[in-house]
């Protein structure tokens, strides 16, 4: 597909606010303690509550989404995650398209903080570069 | 008390799961600057209309609402709770951190479907001091077609 090139880069900036691990913990129902107790975060040895990586790793897809203009277009992703995201963190992730075949677009996202500091590492992903429409 | 890598094998589930489609509205908004409850404050920016507009999604090539992927964590997820929460494991909550990832979607997921999910610990290893715990997980459709794969890797810190 000539929509999607080797090497198009595309990003996405999103904020940490204080609720953000609450709210994220009433969608998706990850209401582990260390994610919503700053106290409990405290204890685990983590400085406070967390945002859930799985947080991080939906804005990653988001990333990735976004760049190919349909959410319903990711088929799969693969992250690790590299250190624990903070509260009032700010986190940039950049995106790469890494391979185009057929109607498979493959890409990484990497995420880092404010500080530079790498939060998920080479996240793979792979899409649809069109709607395949109802499954 | 470490994990025993006797336990690889050990299964859980089935867990069943019906979306919902508010639910699916919460969770594009959650992950968009937005709360999850759209009665309060709307939709925040610039969210795709396929994740919440009924009639503009209708339009569209899914023919209705569908959910942002990483819903899928929302079902996927319950047997890699049960593991970590089962005695014979043993796992120290406190302790415990989401290592990795990984996600394959094969079914796009829509409103009234029913998930149907089993796991598996595929690995217990050690990784330095730390151990980790790998589990498997599928979701399956009403429709009898796997819809998620997950894999969930799990680390102890020793």
């Amino acid at each position: 597909m000539a929509r999607h090139s080797v090497g198009t880069t595309f990003e996405l900036v999103r904020d940490v606010d204080r609720y953000r691990p609450i709210y994220y913990a009433g969608a998706s129902g990850d209401f582990n303690p260390i994610h919503i107790d700053p106290e409990v975060g405290r204890l685990a040895g983590l400085g406070g509550n967390i945002l859930q990586g799985l947080c991080t790793l939906a804005w990653a897809v988001d990333c990735f989404a976004r760049y190919l203009g349909d959410p319903g277009a990711v088929t799969r992703v693969q992250a690790r995650f590299s250190r624990p995201v903070a509260l009032e963190d700010t986190l940039t992730f950049r995106g790469l398209v890494t391979a185009v075949e057929g109607d498979t677009v493959h890409a990484s996202v990497r995420a880092e903080n404010q500080r530079g500091e790498e939060v998920l590492k080479d996240v793979a992903l792979e899409g649809r570069s069109r709607p395949e429409g109802p499954r | 008390m470490p994990i025993d890598p006797g336990l690889v094998g050990r299964r859980w589930g089935p867990f069943r799961y019906t979306v919902g489609l508010e639910k699916l509205r919460e969770y594009a908004s959650a992950i968009s600057g937005g709360i999850p409850n759209l009665g309060l404050s709307g939709l925040p920016e610039e969210v795709h209309p396929v994740l919440h507009d009924e009639e503009a999604a209708a339009r569209g090539p899914y023919h209705g609402v569908i959910a942002f992927p990483t819903f899928a964590v929302t079902f996927a997820m319950a047997p890699f709770g049960a593991a970590v929460l089962d005695p014979a494991l043993g796992v120290d909550l406190l302790r415990l951190v989401h290592a990795g990832q990984d996600f394959e979607f094969l079914q796009v997921l829509r409103p009234g479907d029913v998930l149907t999910t089993h796991g598996e610990l595929v690995e217990v290893s050690m990784r330095g001091r730390h151990q980790v715990l790998v589990v498997r997980t599928e979701s399956v459709n009403q429709h009898g077609r796997t819809a998620v794969r997950g894999l969930f890797t799990g680390l102890v810190r020793g």
